[in-house]
């Protein structure tokens, strides 16, 4: 008998657990949506932002960057190293100059990126059998710039190096094959792997695309937040009645919407906008998902606890918009994770942007699975938990202010 | 006249000071802001270069001559040997968990062939997810290979009885003698700092300016604010922006201080060109800052104009990704960002020390940005005398 009421009792509390959970994600719903701000945000946000940043890095490399030469050695020779130059993908001949004076005068008006200074002498100590020189200037305005120019005019001249030592060893008497052997003793094969064509959006793309996701997410939680308080009597985060018994049902009411929302975010961003832009996506679907879940509760949950302490609609984003900056650098994707000194690599941990991008970019960039990719995996539960907890502290602090105020302020309209 | 307009501004910029007192967004968004940029910028990036980043071998020869050729990586600037790995799986594995950028696979009996003329092929595998890091590994591993395959070469020719004034050519006929203009050492801080400093000025300049007229449009104070200027919203404006004209110029000049003066980056003109190119970036960031407002007299709207246009405009600079290889819509976008202009006479000036005349055209673009908000002039006026806006 007792057994039975247990169950029918502990069945109608789950009920109205669930009930409540229902009721503020309906609650939710309606005031997102009724709110332009927190649409932009929720809906134009990440389904703009990705396009446009794809858009704008659509060019992985840098294709014919162009360079002047100085040739004073007018020789077949140095012909024959500046058709090879002008032959690479990644460099073109944009002209002539006859002085470095003149060149530098196109390098000053950024005509060029590059020059190259083929001295008077070239063809003559080629001609010798001793060692010439070639002189490169490069453009480090962007390190893509030097990046490029280096590895183009290292590959041609190499190249070029390598026939010209078959003739140097044919004229010392080694022949052959053993000459082969003695021009490359130990060739040596640079082969790079995941981002093949070493692209540029391969690279930094991921990153951004998640960051996109935390951000709009976090302003958009933020701002709603902003907004109740400021429409809120008290300026306060959750008031007393709107609750609807138990915090933990406001808490998974509200974490409930935002996680559907951008479940349909993740899997446009980070799995239909790779696809169509060609950028990497070879990570499995089912470890992608397991890693996406605990990296969108902890940012839900992040947001929510900070939200606490906006006070207005436009604070977060005024205060926090340069932050996106920050959170990228701190992901470890552009200088790397190994070289962030002490203090910033903890601060790093705190956010969950860090352990998403990392994961999000081992994951589908570089096929790991959830084993290799375990520290991420792990800390985006922990946070998740841990930012759980300090909602729930947060909220219930407020519930707490809440009731204060509004016993204090039935006391005022009794006296009054 | 000028008199009025005169106490107008007065008037208004008293007003604002004690505005910008009663809210810590203010100070929090200009000073607070800047100031952790500065402390996070500078303390970053720390060696400029990432050096001794991780790297690991799977070294199946095991012969004197690969431990030598694993010191000489070791001894490399990039570099450092963390992980002595016993196969190419577990190395792509270390790979995969972001422990490792590259890995260099020394093949069995490696030395053996190499003494008997079999050419065995070194291979260094590099991980270009993470760009930077592995060009960077790259390039030393690719050089050390370079001077191990010279030597091998040497000793070889000395044997055959080659003459020791031919080898050097044999070995390498053709050197190359790189020259990086303005940043001989790569340092990697100059990149980003010369850029990224200015562009968190340039966003927080642009919020700002948003913030403090589009909260008067907000809270319904914008009658109050024009008529203290004495009914003219060219006074309300000025006396307005004048406190954070000041607080923006004073902490752009400290960042440029900070990174010529205190970072020594390369400065190869008059500090006086970096200071002009930045007072003329806080005032054309103000000036944008009113077109926004004045398009969109509607606070949030405002201001994620304002963020996303701060955002864009690091990617507009052209620093990270040369602005020539953009698309073309995005290429000729670009110029309407001042941080693009500010980009290039950083260029001209601090890096490459060009003769002034190269910057004359970008200094008067950015000054023609001042001139937006006459654009919006009258559709502000009207937005803040009649309110006719929503709040929301």
């Amino acid at each position: 008998m007792n057994d039975k009421k247990d169950k029918s009792s502990s069945q109608n509390s789950i009920q109205s657990i669930l009930k409540g959970i229902w009721n503020n994600f309906v609650h939710e719903l309606k005031t997102s949506f009724r709110d332009r701000g927190v649409v932009i945000m929720f809906i134009l946000g990440p389904l703009i932002y990705p396009l446009l940043y794809a858009g704008m890095y659509l060019n992985e490399t840098l294709v014919d960057v162009p360079i002047g030469i100085v040739d004073n050695s007018h020789s077949s020779f140095s012909s024959q190293l500046i058709r090879n130059l002008d032959a690479t993908e990644n460099m073109k001949i944009y002209s002539h100059y006859s002085s470095m004076a003149e060149a530098q005068q196109a390098y000053d008006n950024r005509d060029i990126h590059g020059i190259i200074y083929i001295p008077k002498e070239l063809n003559y100590k080629i001609c010798k059998n001793e060692q010439a020189t070639v002189s490169v200037y490069c453009d480090v305005s962007s390190f893509m710039y030097y990046r490029t120019i280096y590895q183009s005019c290292n590959y041609t001249i190499l190249n070029m190096s390598k026939k010209i030592q078959i003739l140097r060893l044919n004229a010392s008497g080694i022949t052959g094959e053993s000459a082969t052997m003695i021009a490359d003793p130990m060739p040596y094969q640079n082969i790079s792997l995941y981002n093949t064509g070493g692209g540029f959006a391969s690279f930094l793309l991921p990153g951004i695309l998640v960051l996109i996701l935390f951000q709009t997410l976090f302003f958009g939680i933020t701002m709603l937040a902003g907004t109740s308080r400021e429409e809120n009597r008290f300026h306060l985060l959750v008031s007393a009645k709107a609750h609807c018994g138990g915090i933990f049902r406001v808490i998974c009411g509200k974490a409930a919407l935002y996680f559907l929302v951008y479940s349909v975010w993740i899997f446009y961003a980070l799995g239909i906008i790779p696809q169509l832009f060609n950028l990497p996506h070879i990570g499995n679907p089912v470890d992608l998902i397991k890693m996406m879940i605990p990296f969108l509760l902890a940012a839900i949950f992040f947001s929510m606890s900070v939200s606490v302490f906006i006070p207005n609609r436009e604070t977060s984003m005024i205060l926090f918009m340069f932050f996106s900056i920050i959170l990228l650098f701190l992901s470890g994707i552009t200088w790397p994770q190994s070289n962030i000194n002490g203090f910033w690599k903890v601060f790093a941990w705190i956010f969950p942007s860090t352990h998403g991008i990392q994961g999000y970019i081992k994951i589908n960039t570089m096929g790991s699975d959830i084993q290799h990719a375990s520290f991420e995996y792990i800390s985006l539960w922990a946070q998740t938990a841990m930012y759980f907890v300090t909602t729930s502290i947060a909220y219930l602090w407020q519930i707490k202010k809440s009731e204060r105020k509004q016993i204090t302020d039935n006391e005022i309209s009794i006296i009054v | 006249m000028p008199n009025t307009l005169l106490s107008g501004i007065i008037q208004t910029f008293k007003r604002e000071l004690k505005r910008m007192v009663s809210r810590p967004i203010y100070l929090l968004g200009s000073i607070g802001i800047m100031a952790f940029c500065f402390i996070f910028f500078l303390t970053f990036f720390n060696d400029g270069q990432p050096e001794k980043m991780p790297v690991a071998v799977v070294d199946l020869d095991n012969s004197s001559f690969s431990r030598q050729f694993i010191r000489n990586l070791k001894s490399t600037q990039h570099i450092d040997i963390v992980e002595h790995l016993s196969s190419f799986k577990e190395a792509r594995e270390e790979m995969q968990r972001g422990k490792i950028y590259t890995f260099v696979f020394i093949e069995h009996d490696f030395y053996k062939n190499v003494t008997t003329n079999r050419r065995p092929e070194m291979t260094f595998y590099v991980n270009n997810a993470y760009l930077i890091a592995g060009s960077l590994a790259a390039k030393d591993i690719s050089y050390m290979s370079l001077l191990t395959s010279g030597g091998i070469q040497r000793q070889v020719l000395r044997a055959k009885g080659v003459d020791e004034s031919q080898i050097m050519g044999i070995i390498q006929p053709i050197m190359i003698d790189m020259h990086s203009i303005g940043n001989p050492w790569i340092n990697y801080g100059t990149y980003l700092l010369n850029v990224l400093l200015p562009a968190m000025l340039h966003l927080m300049t642009l919020m700002l300016t948003v913030f403090c007229i589009g909260v008067e449009l907000k809270e319904r104070t914008s009658k109050e604010w024009i008529e203290n200027a004495d009914n003219s919203i060219f006074a309300g404006l000025m006396g307005k922006l004048l406190p954070y004209t000041i607080i923006f110029i004073g902490l752009g000049l400290i960042g440029n201080l900070l990174l010529y003066k205190y970072m020594h980056f390369p400065l190869n003109s008059s500090i006086g060109w970096m200071f002009l190119a930045t007072i003329l970036l806080v005032l054309s960031g103000q000036a944008l800052g009113i077109l926004f407002i004045g398009i969109l007299p509607v606070l949030r709207d405002g201001i994620t104009v304002a963020g996303v246009f701060g955002t864009l405009s690091i990617t507009a600079a052209g620093a990270t990704f040369p602005v020539e290889q953009l698309p073309y819509f995005f290429r000729e976008l670009t110029l309407a960002f001042p941080m693009r202009h500010y980009f290039l006479i950083y260029v001209n000036q601090a890096l490459n020390g060009v003769t002034v005349s190269h910057s004359l055209t970008k200094y008067i673009i950015l000054l023609g940005f001042t001139l937006l908000p006459l654009f919006v002039y009258k559709r502000l006026k009207s937005a803040a005398k009649d309110m006719n806006y929503p709040t929301k």
